[in-house]
């Protein structure tokens, strides 16, 4: 007996070296195939960062699932929200179902779990449900045909890759809600300024109107005739300024818009002026506009692809602000020629705008008392706002700058275009 | 006494407009509605007429067309309502001027003076010669003077100004004088006018940006005054 116990040994040190060998064998497979693994997460992951589309994000991931499945893989996932009831508009498919595996992707997407062998769920299925989770919940699902032996091992893998979908398309909600909510915000904002515009800003002059009419009315045989002159004309100018703003105020809401269309045409900036310098005269004395305001225009202007009434608008605006707040001085309307624009300047002598005013002349004031101007005059509302706008809107500028010797300066300038023979 | 009528549906803007008119020397006939402008229209002599557009029962424009129909009675659009295709479409019918609401009475008088001064020039085709302001325009002679002096104008420049004569006191759209100097196949070629219109004024205004007599309707068309 003892003579076999060399033999013994020699026969299970074989067999040890034998395990041994598989087991490393096994080892280095398993070790080779983490790696496949990870490198194909990672590939998957990077592709799903460059893609916004859900078609293209399906097909990704389907691609990837191919070598564990055992026929095409069928991707559905959220186009947005989770619908109360299954719905085909809902969701984007990837492939072809019959009702049996629309009804399974359906429960795999409402439960966030998997179905079929190995789950412990539905296990007589040939194939697998994997739910396409994100951090918080499933936003699809995809179903994997499998062979009669399945790997059963290949399921954590094929779960990694449907949740890097999963974390893709949450992060691509995520964005499109904050998308959503920013347009929002915009849109209210603009709505609150139009309202905070017309309760401040309008009850303003309609409060000077009616003490102005009221007192007329009321007061008539008290008052001599240049303080009824005083209370008529203070009617029609602060009615002439809510008609102002109310023009403003509906420019300013148009071309905020998103679909804005101009009604351009080849205008002369001579004739723009003139409609300008035609609407001073019709305010008569008042402010000595007639007085007040001078021109300046170079004789070789082109001509503007432009919206004629909107520049009249435009220009009437920056002639009035300055008017308002140049101190009684005069006030200088400029067009020249420049290399590839035209620029119309309106500019006076008067105390100009304080600097820490200059970047925000142009917003829609919201209204509130760190706003007000320090010298208790009104601001310029919608005026300037709406004046930007306009430049903009033509593909322009409009800036504010300080004059070297004192005075503010609108610069407006409107690309040259070349006319049509 | 010259007789207007005035059709505005706003109770408050009519008798304020129709008050201040009485003070400036107009004998006034005030209409609410489409169906009383009309009858006011047929049974009393009327020299201008002011027109709102939307009626209580139905479109102002209705008394424009009819009124075209019969004469050229100068007629004033008032309305609210600025779309420009609204205000091209009623020149292009024959009113004479368009007031965008709000309009100051200073506005509206000068707007009824300039029409009322050319009252029937246009209709009487034999008007061959214009004489106002020291401008003396002879369309039979193709011969313009200005304070006495002879002013040269090209064959085009002179087409402009006599069509817009033709129309003295009336807007004349950019389309309508681009038909009829140019041709049809030009009357989008807004540029040639604007050029053309600006040559004019160099000769016949002392200062083209505020022009007396060729007046800028900004994105309608041109009046001459």
């Amino acid at each position: 007996m003892h003579l076999y116990i060399p033999w013994l040994i020699g026969a299970a040190l074989a067999v040890l070296a034998l395990t041994l060998v598989r087991r490393l064998h096994a080892q280095a497979e398993r070790a080779e195939r983490h790696a496949f693994e990870a490198e194909q997460l990672r590939l998957l992951a990077e592709e799903l960062r460059g893609l916004s589309d859900h078609a293209a994000m399906a097909a990704s991931l389907a691609r990837s699932l191919t070598p564990i499945a055992a026929a095409s893989p069928i991707v559905m996932l959220l186009r947005d929200q989770l619908p109360p009831a299954n719905a085909t508009e809902a969701v984007h498919l990837l492939g072809e179902t019959d009702a049996n595996q629309w009804e399974g992707l359906w429960l795999s997407l409402r439960r966030g779990v998997a179905f079929g062998p190995g789950t412990l769920r539905h296990e007589e299925q040939n194939a697998w449900y994997l739910p396409l989770r994100s951090s918080s919940d499933a936003r699809g699902a995809a179903l994997l045909p499998l062979d009669l032996a399945p790997a059963l091992t290949r399921r954590a893998h094929a779960q990694a890759l449907c949740d890097q979908l999963g974390l893709a398309l949450e992060r691509a909600a995520t964005e499109r809600a904050a998308r959503r909510s920013r347009e929002a915000a915009k849109a209210q904002g603009l709505r609150n300024t139009l309202l905070a515009t017309i309760s401040h800003d309008y009850r303003t002059p309609l409060a000077t109107i009616m003490s102005a009419a009221s007192s007329l009315l009321a007061q008539d045989e008290k008052l001599d005739a240049r303080q009824r002159e005083r209370l008529a004309r203070s009617i029609v100018e602060e009615a002439r300024s809510l008609s102002r703003m109310t023009d403003n105020t509906l420019q300013l809401a148009r071309l905020d818009g998103p679909d804005v269309r101009l009604a351009c045409d080849w205008e002369s900036v001579e004739e723009i002026i003139g409609a300008v310098i035609a609407r001073l005269r019709l305010r008569g004395a008042h402010m000595d506009a007639h007085v007040r305001v001078k021109w300046r225009l170079s004789p070789d202007l082109p001509l503007l692809r432009c919206d004629a009434q909107l520049l009249t608008q435009a220009i009437d605006n920056l002639v009035d602000n300055a008017l308002k707040y140049a101190d009684g001085g005069a006030v200088e309307i400029l067009a020249k020629r420049e290399e590839e624009a035209v620029l119309i300047a309106v500019r006076d002598r008067g105390p100009g705008v304080p600097p820490a005013w200059r970047d925000r002349i142009f917003d829609v004031f919201r209204r509130g008392p760190e706003n007000e101007r320090p010298d208790g005059s009104r601001g310029a509302g919608v005026g300037l706002a709406a004046c930007r706008a306009i430049a903009l809107a033509h593909g322009g500028s409009l800036a504010y700058r300080a004059r070297s010797h004192g005075g503010a300066a609108f610069e407006m300038r409107l690309p040259i275009e070349e006319v049509p023979q | 006494m010259i007789q207007v009528l005035l059709v505005e549906d706003d109770r408050e803007l009519r008798t304020t407009l129709a008050d201040a008119l009485r003070v400036e020397g107009y004998e006034v006939h005030a209409a609410a509605s489409l169906a009383d402008g009309l009858a006011l229209l047929a049974h009393s002599d009327i020299d201008l007429v002011l027109l709102d557009l939307g009626l209580p029962d139905g479109e102002g424009e209705e008394l424009l067309h009819k009124l075209r129909k019969k004469n050229g009675t100068p007629l004033l659009v008032i309305s609210a309502r600025e779309q420009d295709g609204v205000k091209v479409r009623l020149l292009d019918a024959g009113a004479d001027d368009y007031l965008v609401k709000p309009f100051s009475i200073v506005e509206l008088l000068a707007r009824m003076r300039v029409a009322l001064r050319h009252r029937g020039q246009h209709v009487a085709a034999a008007v061959t010669r214009y004489e106002q302001d020291g401008l003396l325009v002879d369309l039979a002679a193709h011969r313009v003077c200005l304070n006495g002096a002879d002013v040269h104008l090209t064959p085009t420049e002179f087409k402009l100004l006599a069509r817009l004569l033709r129309s003295a006191g009336q807007v004349v759209t950019h389309r309508t004088l681009l038909t009829d100097v140019w041709g049809a196949e030009c009357n989008e070629h807004t540029h040639y006018l604007r050029l053309y219109m600006g040559q004019l004024r160099a000769k016949l205004e002392v200062d083209s940006a505020d022009p007396k007599r060729l007046l800028t309707e900004p994105g309608v068309g041109y009046r001459f005054s």
